[in-house]
């Protein structure tokens, strides 16, 4: 073997947990990414539309699920902790609660989607819209998939189920945290 | 399982408690500048820099890449490029 290939070897062993989750959250940041890139390049066309589009955003709300998915992470990496000192109900009853804390998230989104409808917003009303449809929803679709895993890993719990269903929950903690002061915030 | 090892396992949930509480005290800085009337460009770059550094603590604490410093500092970097690029493109 190289040393080079051996460094590589060394540098991949580095990374915590699986590997394929590690490949996944960086495909998943480098699709978000485009997608953050793309939308404040097309605002470039109609700053002053978007920014009366983003007026009518729930902020408050958007501010409140980041709460509630960092507090939702923050119970996913202590299950791994506590699975790990063998505190085995600990562990499962954080995992299960990191689960409830997704669903909040998804009842806060789907009470903001619902406001939107009722004024008549769809992702037609302004090419803002589309984005926000379409980052916020893609997202969302995570949050769901992530809430079935926290709930998978709390049943077949040992410690590497645990590490990766949590992995993929920070990754959708991750996105969220970069997506939400650009669609929300930067008016 | 080393005596060191049994000490880094026991000391994991007062980082994560104290990572929980950066993330909660930068998520509430955002809140309040957005709240304040600051100059919306100032506002802009201030917003961007919170949400990177609660990214590099979500990768740092959460997903354990303090233990790997090469790793988190690569992402750091192109996370930080990233927010620049952003930051550009607002105030084009």
């Amino acid at each position: 073997m190289s040393d080079q290939t051996a460094q590589q070897d060394s540098l991949i062993d580095e990374l915590p947990g699986e590997l394929m989750m590690w490949v996944l959250i960086i495909s998943e940041l480098l699709v978000f990414g485009a997608g953050l890139l793309v939308f404040m390049a097309v605002r470039l066309t109609d700053p002053e539309g978007f920014a009366e589009a983003q007026s009518h955003l729930y902020r408050t709300g958007a501010a409140l699920n980041t709460v509630v998915l960092i507090t939702s992470g923050f119970l996913a990496a202590q299950a791994l902790a506590w699975r790990r000192t063998a505190e085995r109900l600990k562990a499962r009853l954080a995992l299960i609660a990191a689960a409830a804390l997704g669903v909040v998230f998804l009842v806060i989104k789907g009470a903001e989607y619902a406001g939107k409808a009722a004024q008549g917003i769809s992702y037609e009303t302004h090419p803002f819209f589309m984005f926000y449809y379409l980052l916020t929803g893609f997202h969302a679709a995570h949050v769901v998939a992530g809430v079935a895993i926290l709930l998978l890993v709390s049943w077949r719990d040992s410690p590497r189920n645990i590490e990766t269903g949590a992995q993929f929950w920070h990754m959708v903690d991750l996105v969220w945290v970069l997506l939400f002061p650009v669609v929300y915030l930067l008016g | 399982m080393s005596d060191q090892t049994r000490t880094n396992i026991s000391a994991k949930p007062n980082t994560l408690l104290t990572a929980w509480g950066l993330l909660i005290a930068l998520s509430l800085g955002s809140a309040l500048l957005t709240a304040l009337n600051l100059p919306p460009k100032l506002t802009g770059g201030l917003v961007l820099l919170l949400a990177l550094l609660k990214s590099r603590l979500i990768l740092a604490r959460y997903l354990d890449l303090a233990h790997a410093p090469r790793w988190l500092s690569g992402f750091t970097t192109t996370l930080t490029l990233f927010a620049i690029v952003l930051f550009g493109l607002f105030l084009v």
